[in-house]
């Protein structure tokens, strides 16, 4: 057999993705080199490409949508310059003050943050179409920061996103593990002294996800923590080390 | 495009057209809602970031998404980065649709209908080796060995399956999918 009868008889392979990496990269430049092999391929990836059609459309949950616009906010914000330098003042650690002496933040009910967030939503597809049609447009001011987790929640990661001019910031929550019955997520804002702040309280979703709306800015804090606290409205003050943090700049 | 603009609108518009076929594709390949929401939205985030290279002329915007949704569900079921797919992505070839909406809606869902009438005209054997590859990212040697035929034949089905596809697609005026 032939090297080109070889590679003609993979060719339906190549386009179905069915090559090992080397295989596939032979047959890549044998079908540059090979007139009547590109033709194969051509007429052959129409097919596999109308595979997907069979598919019977399955209606995805409604959090994917915000998701994936947080995700394209995201997205726009990295190629943009970068926000002003924070002064750093931040331990590795937060250092939590007793709770006689903590100063309560406002609190977030979830209803009211999903709410609050799909008006954000629209607020950035609306500010996206003025950006492009000002004459001289304010450059978009995003920072995003990371949270991680530790111990008990190793396995959970937050995104933060600053959306300084909105004065709001999102956070995308993933891999959390489930709460016991009548618990919640608390995240806590905390200052450069260790004072923490609720920010928002919050359930995630039976995959451990959740995009939550912090309606605070978040100037003069120097870390974001989360706790699980007793619900519905989580607690004035910390009742645990934080396992999952991050710094703030 | 408005989309390489950079336009929420765009995105939205996308999401809210193919999300459904998206979702299906992805649980189709990984058959866990958590993973699948995963990769449509990487998928959804890939075509928003590289919008700027996508060329009309080359095919049709569903086509480059489900592709994206399909190569990153597999990835993702092999327990990879998508920067370690080396394979070559199913390139879009065909020209973009520009029907209005309800005519969209009705030649979407003829095209869907032939496509399911083609794949089930095709003999069990055939239309196993084009699924395993499509949905479920095997190799074509993997498929010989699960399937304990030569891998001469696995190609044949293979081929055969796309082209008797293409054929019948062809006839029906439907390759413009």
């Amino acid at each position: 057999m032939s090297d080109h009868e070889a590679m003609e008889g993979s060719v339906a392979a190549w386009v179905l993705g069915a090559l090992d990496a080397g295989e596939a990269e032979d047959m890549r430049v044998h079908v540059e080199g090979c007139a009547s092999c590109s033709q194969a391929a051509v007429r052959l990836r129409r097919a596999a490409v109308a595979l997907p059609l069979e598919v019977e459309e399955i209606s995805p949950p409604a959090r994917l949508r915000e998701r994936v616009l947080v995700a394209a906010a995201a997205a726009r914000s990295s190629t943009l310059p970068s926000a002003p330098a924070r002064k750093k003042t931040v331990a590795a650690t937060p250092r939590w003050k007793p709770v006689a002496t903590i100063e309560v933040g406002r609190f977030y009910a979830a209803a009211a943050a999903a709410t609050v967030l799909l008006a954000l939503l629209v607020g950035l597809v609306a500010g996206a179409l003025v950006g492009r049609n000002s004459v001289t447009p304010a450059p978009p001011q995003v920072a995003r920061f990371t949270l991680v987790g530790h111990g008990s929640l190793s396995g959970a990661r937050g995104t933060i996103i600053d959306l300084k001019n909105d004065g709001v910031t999102l956070v995308d929550f993933k891999g959390l593990p489930a709460l016991a019955k009548g618990k919640v997520y608390e995240v806590w804002l905390i200052t450069p002294g260790g004072r923490p702040e609720a920010a928002a309280v919050f359930v995630p979703d039976s995959n451990g996800a959740k995009v939550v709306l912090v309606s605070m800015p978040l100037s003069g804090f120097a870390q974001m923590a989360v706790t699980a606290e007793d619900g519905p409205d989580g607690a004035t003050a910390p009742t645990q080390p934080p396992q999952l943090y991050g710094a703030l700049a | 495009m408005v989309l390489a603009a950079g336009n929420q609108d765009a995105l939205l518009e996308l999401y809210d057209r193919y999300a459904g076929l998206s979702y299906a594709v992805a649980m189709r390949v990984l058959g866990d809602p958590g993973r699948a929401e995963d990769a449509v939205q990487e998928a959804f985030l890939k075509i928003w970031t590289n919008a700027a290279s996508f060329d009309s002329k080359k095919g049709s915007l569903r086509t480059w998404l489900i592709t994206a949704v399909r190569n990153r569900s597999i990835d993702f079921l092999r327990g990879r980065g998508a920067h370690e797919r080396e394979e070559l992505e199913l390139q879009p070839d065909l020209a973009e649709s520009h029907r209005s909406d309800p005519w969209r809606e009705v030649s979407l869902s003829l095209e869907r209908a032939a496509v399911r009438e083609a794949v089930g005209s095709l003999p069990a054997e055939q239309r196993q080796a084009v699924q395993l590859a499509y949905f479920g990212g095997y190799s074509q040697a993997e498929i010989a060995d699960m399937t304990k035929v030569p891998l001469s034949t696995v190609k044949g089905r293979m081929r055969l399956a796309l082209e008797k596809l293409s054929s019948y697609l062809q006839g029906r005026g439907l390759m413009d999918v």
